[in-house]
């Protein structure tokens, strides 16, 4: 036998073992450690090529082809294998964090905003956009601000029908929000300018009346707007376009001729029942109407009371109730959710 | 306001549909607050006239009744009642009628005998609780009329809030007047009924010395009454309008105050001595009121007295001891104007509301004084006898607000009301009563004198508008600048965001809650007129209401609650003031058992970081400075809030009794931020972003337990000098492999130069610089 075919069948048993050994390596460090054990630099086909000094200067190239020929084998065999093995091992990995996806995330706790507070924020928004200014006023006020100034003098029916809280100095929990038409109306003339003027005033207000349909601390909002030239088509304009905002469609509207002595004219405002659309239901007592705020031209009296000519000067003013128009607008049926403060509420409510 | 239709139809002859009147008042400024129909009449019971009776031939006790009910023929009835004849009239039920009971008529046969109907009593008809047989109308009665309508059972009450302004609208006559000008139907005059005069019964002796608070008073003496109870109809009208039957002369003067809005008094002329005076009353005279309460009265009360005491509180309410009772023979009724603001004060002043004060504090139609006292003196005498007196008279009535005029500016109403008026809107106005005088843009009107509301030009302006009506007003939006108006305040929005539940709750409390928080009383305020005890002081801490939550929420099956509130606190300080503060409670659960973590009770560091948290949104931070002494809460756990050198707030663990006192055995931590102290958020500056890579190292101290994070993150900064960008706390541990009275804290800092990066020896140079200052300054050592 020549030394050719010897090494020939050298090569061909290392062959032989090398691709049982890439078929049995069960991982990648395996793999590697046959790569080395056959082509390595004292791996095994290097041991075998020592022989080739033996070889006939004729063979070599012969053998160098078949040693070419097995390297390429071999390599590729390896990286087949090599390719099979990560498949594998991302299969086993992927596998291995395989997750219920139906478990609950992990979620920050959401908090919640009153609705009384949404109610609050829309509102103001509203008037906002149209460009009134926020004004604020104290809630411990003083008979002046709170009735005389706004023309219900000591003697008048109106005062008994606002269930005052009173303090021991004659101060008290104003009733409404009015009182801020004062301030603000002073505060702009005290810093030197003029009308025109257009305030929305949010705020808390008290009346000592505690039932089914009565909170003694309840908010309101109020809007009014001083200059020249302002009607009633503009106290109409303004209500129309913050209600229509407010309940997000176009509801209709009555004004109808009340009193309060802070205005002159006086006008209850009405929507259509949100509920009935008008048809009549339980919640607008079969009328198809909803009472929702008080409004009208702002009294002449008021005017002087904050030394604005009330000659050249008119304006129109407001109060809505907050929690009333929480109220329909959500299809919340009873007031004391609002200050019960359970959590459950707050939450279904709460954005 | 109960307001019975028929009364209106009394006045004026109304033709439209309850709905159609309805709408009207409304337009006119009178609300309707419902509808209620106490008698409906029963459709279908006929006016029938027997024309012949005979025995039924199967059953003794029943009758076989030939009945003319108007048809074409007569109908056969049987009949179980024995009161009626041959020729009486009496209510027939006939086929198809339901009656009120229910009970519906069907034709039948009673013992054999054929039955077209059924003869109705009283009570069938719903009329009275029992009766004891049929029913007899009277002769008059026309044949085939539906009984209801010839007795005018249908009603239909109106419910009317009518407005305080609106004193001359309490009365029958007063709304039908402002609504039959409105629909143009003719108002019925009212004249004065005559009377006949007993020239034998003497006229009351009368002084009045009253001024302008009294400008007229009528008093008439009626002797030789017989009395009775008023008779059935009154007595259904005024349960219809609202009003208890008393005896019959009062019930006669509420009923003429119900329709002509003049309310008058009696007296039982022989309790009284001398002659009436209308006067002011002497400070501290006292009178039982007809309700049995004694007043004190003030020199500024009116009062109606005889020689030797007060009679009556003018305007308001008559003495129990000159009332009239079912002994009385002889009276002396009283019929006057009271000035509205002397009644006014009088029932504020004594706590006393009657409908004669809402009247006459709202102002009445002078013009009624008179015709009031002719019509219940008519009515008196028609219904009990007696002889009457002439007048007793002080005053004359069409004198009192008589004359007044106002000037207007036609252009000025149309601007107020942004539409132009039209020449109908005038003509209601003068059916109104008012006298009107055009002249160009000119307009003068002569107000009449029940309209005590219209003084001013923008009064005319109202009673363009309610007749006119809002809707033909156009709906017009201004024009506004944008002003530099800030947003919304968001403090409670930012608190909301970390996740806390916002709540709102009353701003009283119980004075007992205010000293769990709130050591001394001198700044309560505490209202006069509390709801009730619980709700007596203004609050000067936002945590009793929140407790007060926490414990409605977790005695409700809540694990932990974690709310926030927004709101003022109240305190007589040199002056009252309001601060909004802003507050948090958190209990219970902060964490509850998920599949990835276990449940954690709160902590003081779950409240603390809700308020940092809050602060850095607005890029505020906050120093916390132990506090043992913060009332209601639990030394060690509690801390001021400080800002620069303010301390703006405070924050800890609610007190173990406190928080018991509210039934709540779990962990409660609260904090209270002053909205008011703080500064306003800062604006972010630019700064460039790093360019070279920052270094981090831990260092990990042994220090005692006394040195605080706060303390040892200074002394690091300081140590660090300018490239030391950035320390925190990562690690605190104390237990096993920690000696006693030491803790372990690790710091890592953050170093980087923003020129260059820093090399490895630079660092740990750094480091050891670190190292020595915190041996040195906090006596602790590196782990």
């Amino acid at each position: 036998m020549t030394e050719l075919a010897s090494l020939r069948t050298q090569l061909e048993q290392l062959r032989n073992e090398a691709m049982d050994a890439i078929a049995g390596a069960g991982d990648l460090a395996r793999l590697q450690q046959v790569r080395v054990a056959f082509l390595g630099r004292k791996g095994s086909l290097t041991e075998v090529l020592k022989g080739v000094g033996r070889l006939d200067p004729a063979a070599r190239p012969l053998l160098g082809k078949d040693v070419n020929r097995l390297k390429e084998t071999l390599n590729k065999a390896l990286a087949e294998r090599e390719q099979e093995l990560r498949l594998e091992a991302e299969r086993a990995r992927i596998e291995a964090e395989r997750v219920d996806v139906t478990l609950p995330g992990r979620c920050p706790a959401r908090g919640a905003l009153h609705p009384l507070q949404q109610g609050l924020d829309e509102i103001t928004e509203i008037f906002l956009r149209l460009g009134f200014r926020v004004a604020e006023g104290p809630e411990i006020e003083d008979e002046f601000h709170n009735f005389d100034a706004l023309n219900i003098p000591p003697e008048h029916p109106a005062r008994a029908m606002h269930d005052t809280f009173f303090f021991p100095d004659g101060h008290l929990l104003r009733t409404h929000t009015s009182p801020v038409q004062i301030r603000a109306m002073r505060r702009l003339l005290a810093d030197g300018n003029e009308p025109p003027v257009a305030i929305v005033a949010p705020g808390r207000v008290y009346r000592c009346d505690y039932d089914m349909t009565h909170s003694p601390m309840f908010h309101q909002v109020e809007v009014f707007q001083v200059g020249e030239g302002i009607s009633m088509a503009h106290l109409k304009g303004v209500l129309k376009h913050f209600l229509t905002r407010y309940f997000g469609r176009d509801l209709p509207i009555r004004l109808r001729p009340s009193y309060f002595p802070f205005t002159e004219p006086s006008a209850e405002v009405d929507i259509g029942c949100v509920f009935c659309d008008g048809a009549g239901c339980r919640v607008c007592k079969q009328s198809g109407w909803l009472e929702v705020l008080g409004s009208g031209m702002i009294h002449p009296h008021v005017l002087r009371a904050v030394d604005i000519d009330a000659a050249r000067y008119s304006g129109y003013a407001f109060g809505l109730g907050v929690e009333r128009l929480v109220m329909l607008k959500h299809g919340i049926p009873d007031l004391r959710l609002f200050f019960e403060n359970d959590v459950r509420f707050l939450r279904r409510m709460g954005s | 306001m109960k307001m019975p239709l028929s009364w209106l139809k009394k006045q004026a002859p109304f033709r439209a549909s309850v709905e159609e009147m309805t709408d009207a008042l409304i337009r006119l400024g009178h609300e309707v607050e419902g509808v209620e129909r106490p008698r409906h009449a029963v459709r279908g019971v006929r006016v029938g006239r027997i024309l012949a009776k005979r025995p039924h031939p199967n059953a003794d006790r029943l009758s076989l009744l030939e009945i003319d009910v108007g048809a074409e023929a007569p109908l056969s009835i049987v009949c179980g009642a024995r009161n009626m004849d041959v020729g009486d009239k009496v209510p027939v039920a006939t086929v198809g009628t339901e009656l009120p009971g229910g009970l519906k008529i069907k034709k039948g046969k009673i013992r054999g005998e054929a039955s077209h109907g059924m003869c109705c009593s009283e009570a069938e008809l719903g009329l009275a609780e029992h009766a004891d047989g049929l029913m007899i109308l009277p002769p008059d009665a026309p044949v085939g009329m539906e009984v209801g309508e010839w007795l005018e059972l249908e009603e239909a009450v109106l419910e009317l809030s009518i407005t305080p302004n609106r004193g001359d609208c309490m009365s029958a006559r007063g709304l039908a007047r402002d609504l039959a000008a409105d629909m143009d139907v003719p108002l019925a005059a009212a004249v004065a009924p005559a009377i006949a005069v007993d020239a034998q019964t003497r006229a009351p002796g009368l002084a009045v010395d009253a001024g302008a608070d009294c400008p007229c008073y009528l008093a008439r003496r009626i002797e030789g009454v017989r009395l009775g109870a008023a008779p059935a109809w009154m007595r259904r009208g005024l349960r219809d309008a609202g009003m208890r039957a008393v005896n019959g002369i009062v019930d006669v003067l509420n009923y003429t105050m119900l329709f002509l809005g003049q309310p008058m008094h009696a007296f039982d002329a022989d309790k009284l001595s001398g002659a009436l005076q209308v006067r002011y009353a002497r400070k501290g005279e006292r009178f039982v009121a007809l309700d049995g309460r004694e007043l004190t009265l003030t020199d500024e009360d009116l009062v109606i007295a005889d020689e030797r005491k007060v009679v009556a509180l003018a305007g308001i309410i008559g003495s129990m001891d000159s009332a009239v009772d079912e002994r009385t023979t002889n009276l002396v009724l009283e019929s006057a104007y009271f000035a509205p603001a002397r009644i006014s004060r009088a029932r504020r002043h004594h706590g006393l509301v009657t409908e004669a004060s809402m009247r006459f504090e709202r102002g009445v139609d002078p013009a009624m004084v008179e015709v009031a006292m002719a019509q219940a003196s008519r009515t008196i005498l028609d219904l009990f006898g007696g002889r009457a007196s002439e007048l007793a008279r002080h005053g004359d009535a069409h004198a009192i607000n008589a004359g007044r005029t106002i000037h207007c500016r036609l252009s000025a109403i149309e601007a107020r009301l942004g539409v132009a008026l039209d020449s109908r809107a005038d003509a209601v106005l003068r059916r109104m009563g008012f006298h009107l005088r055009r002249d160009g843009d000119r307009l003068e009107v002569e107000v009449p004198p029940f309209r005590h509301d219209v003084a001013l030009p923008e009064d005319m302006a109202e009673e363009y508008a309610r007749i006119i009506g809002f809707d033909r007003v156009p709906e017009r939006l201004p024009t506004l600048l944008p002003g530099a108006q800030a947003g919304l305040d968001d403090a409670v929005h930012a608190a909301v965001a970390q996740g806390a539940v916002q709540v709102i709750s009353y701003a009283f409390i119980a004075p007992e809650e205010q000293r769990h928080f709130v050591r001394d009383s001198a700044g309560d305020l505490l209202l006069s007129n509390p709801i009730s005890d619980a709700m007596r002081v203004m609050r000067r801490s936002l945590w009793p209401g929140l407790l007060r939550v926490a414990r409605h929420n977790l005695n409700r099956q809540a694990n932990g609650v974690h709310l926030v509130e927004q709101g003022r606190i109240y305190e007589r300080r040199e002056e009252l003031s309001e601060r909004p503060m802003l507050a948090w409670l958190m209990a219970g659960e902060a964490v509850q058992d998920q599949w990835y973590a276990k449940a954690r009770m709160v902590d003081f560091f779950d409240i603390k970081g809700q308020v940092d948290g809050w602060l850095s949104a607005r890029r505020l931070s906050a120093r916390w400075q132990a506090d043992d002494d913060s009332m209601g809460l639990q030394p060690g756990q509690a801390a001021r809030i400080v800002l620069g050198k303010r301390c703006v707030g405070r924050a800890g663990k609610v007190a173990r009794e406190v928080a018991q006192s509210y039934g709540l055995d779990l962990p409660v931590y609260v904090a209270e931020l002053d909205l008011s102290a703080l500064p306003p958020a800062k604006r972010p500056r630019f700064t460039p972003l790093p360019e070279f890579p920052a270094v981090q190292r831990d260092l990990v101290f042994l220090c005692g337990r006394e040195v605080r994070a706060e303390e040892l993150l200074r002394v690091v900064m300081r140590a660090g000098g300018r490239l030391l960008q950035e320390a925190r706390v990562f690690d605190v541990y104390q237990g096993q492999g920690i000696p006693e009275g030491k803790v372990s804290i690790g710091v890592r800092i953050l170093l980087r130069d923003a020129a260059r990066t820093l090399t490895q020896e630079e660092c740990d140079r750094l480091c050891d610089t670190v190292v020595a200052a915190v041996a040195e300054q906090c006596d602790g050592a590196l782990r």
